[in-house]
């Protein structure tokens, strides 16, 4: 059998193993949350554990069927010996292609899942992502953020629909909050202020949508950096900064730097 | 793939901040969208070999209509029987075709299915409600698409070479091709399917992912508002994104109330149908012409509905 052939034969079971494999070890590790929303993780594994199976069966079965499998492709291994037709000949520099295309895929498919190591979105794909322009409401089910007298489990998501729904300074001026995200810049005031700043997901991440709540700490840049995982805990007061276009923001802070949570992101 | 885990595993921590937040991104987003298809994909692929090999021989064509347009009709609803999104919908679709039914018919029942599946339906309904319209408009304008797209490639004279040759031979082929139990033939044909629709899902995902880190959302979220613009700007995204259709509701909906109802209904009848990724994986089965041909006929439909939505609310 040519070696394209064989490459044809096995690249799909190849590709699923990896897709299987990495799917495990994710969910072994906990990081499957990088990279999908927490109630698909079930599914995932029992379509996993499914394709396990099927993967295994077929590598075992697969030698069986290779003569009347794949005749057509067949021709090019006979043109190989200079028996076959000049169609078959010249379909080889396209199944050479083929299978130099169909390796390359397998082996970046394996550096990428394998020996890269997870990471969640990091806070440079805000540049693409609009801070709290979706901030608003998450689904009619979920009732409208409102301020209740209970704010302790409040998360930065909760605060960020809170202010962007509107809720009168006032109403929030003196409220103690504590958030627990990543610094990222406002970029109308960066030396004063900074965003506390999350990802929404609802699928998987590449819908995860930044929302983020400003805290005002003049100078923050000389203590803390970029994408630093912090805890803030403070009080909210009308935003001293003339710059920014936040109304609100959380004063008066400790900022307390923290690894990276387990779930990085919030849903 | 031990040495790969065991050079991460042995590198320095931090011997991979070399590659950049954006490369990081790259993967991260990429390896997002095949953990979250694989399991679709699979499920399609499966499903597909129930019908191929386990149901009696043309178990689903006799039961179909005669008459085309009721055929396409009866072919278009089938996807409320299964809760499969796009992405498990394209081998499905491939199933269909090598089992006998038309390329024209089974155009009908890929861009109805992910539509008119129950979960798209329950989602986009807890999502919107009976708000504007838009759940109405998006499940009858789906089928209206489908049905409309499978009706003007019901006239085409020669369908087979809307096929990609690699497929044609699949089809001639036929499932009943080869001796062996079914057990034997169901592994065989899960991996050739795996084989076709595999490396077009990886491929899709890389590009998905490298298209989101280098297009801005916020243009064509800042468009959302406008009655004309809205509709191009949210196809767009859709495009881009390439959400499954099951979540694409609640995506869009966490935009708040920024984006008009036929920018909103626009998206989510074009995003099931073509996206990026979508594009990868019917390229396995279809030719870069009719991919054209139906990427221009899908977007000019949803997107006329899309205004006519936004002209009447």
């Amino acid at each position: 059998m040519s070696l394209s052939l064989l490459i044809a034969r096995w690249r799909g079971l190849a590709l699923s193993l990896l897709g299987v494999l990495a799917t495990v070890l994710l969910a072994l590790s906990g990081q499957l949350g990088f990279y999908i929303h927490p109630r698909y993780t079930v599914f995932t594994i029992v379509m996993a554990a499914i394709a396990a199976v099927l993967i295994v069966g077929a590598f075992a079965v697969g030698t069986d069927e290779e003569d009347d499998d794949d005749h057509e492709e067949h021709e090019d291994h006979e043109g190989h010996e200079g028996h076959a037709s000049q169609a078959a000949r010249r379909r080889r520099p396209g199944a050479l292609f083929g299978a130099a295309g169909s390796v390359l895929v397998v082996v970046v498919a394996a550096v990428a899942l394998f020996a890269v190591p997870p990471t969640p979105l990091t806070s440079s794909a805000l540049q693409q992502r609009d801070l709290n322009g979706s901030a608003g409401q998450h689904g009619s089910l979920a009732p409208a953020a409102a301020l209740g007298d209970d704010t302790s489990g409040y998360t930065v998501k909760d605060w960020a629909a809170l202010i962007r729904q509107g809720t009168a300074p006032d109403d929030l001026a003196g409220r103690s909050a504590t958030l627990t995200g990543f610094v990222t810049p406002d970029t109308d005031d960066p030396e004063n202020v900074f965003f506390v700043a999350r990802f929404v997901v609802t699928c998987c991440a590449v819908d995860a949508q930044p929302v983020g709540v400003a805290v005002y700490l003049p100078h923050w840049a000389d203590t803390l950096s970029v994408d630093d995982w912090v805890t803030a805990e403070g009080t909210f007061e009308p935003n001293p900064s003339v710059l920014s276009l936040s109304s609100v923001a959380l004063d008066a802070v400790t900022v307390t730097p923290i690894d990276e949570p387990s779930e990085p992101y919030v849903y | 793939m031990l040495v790969l885990v065991a050079t991460r595993l042995l590198l320095p921590a931090g011997a991979s901040d070399g590659l950049g937040d954006a490369v990081h991104d790259v993967i991260t987003l990429s390896v997002s969208v095949i953990i979250e298809s694989l399991p679709f994909v699979i499920l399609g692929i499966v499903i597909s070999v129930l019908v191929q090999i386990w149901l009696p021989e043309g178990f689903l064509l006799r039961r179909l209509p005669r008459s085309p347009v009721l055929r396409r009709l009866c072919v278009s609803v089938l996807g409320i029987l299964l809760p499969v999104c796009e992405c498990g919908n394209v081998p499905l679709t491939r199933g269909l075709i090598a089992g006998g039914l038309t390329v024209a018919d089974s155009m009908t029942f890929l861009f109805a299915a992910p539509i008119v599946n129950p979960i798209t339906i329950v989602t986009t309904y807890q999502a919107f409600g009976w708000n504007d319209g838009i759940l109405a408009t998006r499940i009858l304008g789906g089928l209206a698409i489908a049905n409309l797209v499978g009706w003007i490639y019901s006239r085409h004279p020669a369908p087979d070479t809307l096929l990609t040759s690699g497929f044609q031979a699949v089809c001639r082929r036929g499932p009943g091709h080869s001796h062996g139990s079914r057990v034997h033939r169901s592994l065989g044909m899960f991996s050739r399917e795996s084989s076709s629709m595999m490396p077009a899902l990886f491929v899709g995902a890389a590009v998905a992912g490298i298209i989101q880190v280098a297009v801005s959302r916020d243009v064509l979220i800042a468009l959302g508002s406008n009655p004309l613009w809205s509709v191009l700007a949210l196809m767009a995204l859709a495009f881009v994104v390439a959400i499954c259709s099951n979540v694409d509701a609640f995506f869009i909906l966490s935009f708040g109330s920024t984006f008009l109802p036929g920018g909103i209904v626009a998206f989510l009848l074009f995003g099931p149908m073509i996206d990026v990724k979508m594009l990868a994986l019917l390229r396995t089965t279809f030719t870069a012409r009719t991919l054209v041909q139906l990427t221009a006929l899908i977007a000019v439909c949803a997107a006329a509905i899309g205004l006519a939505v936004n002209l009447v609310a």
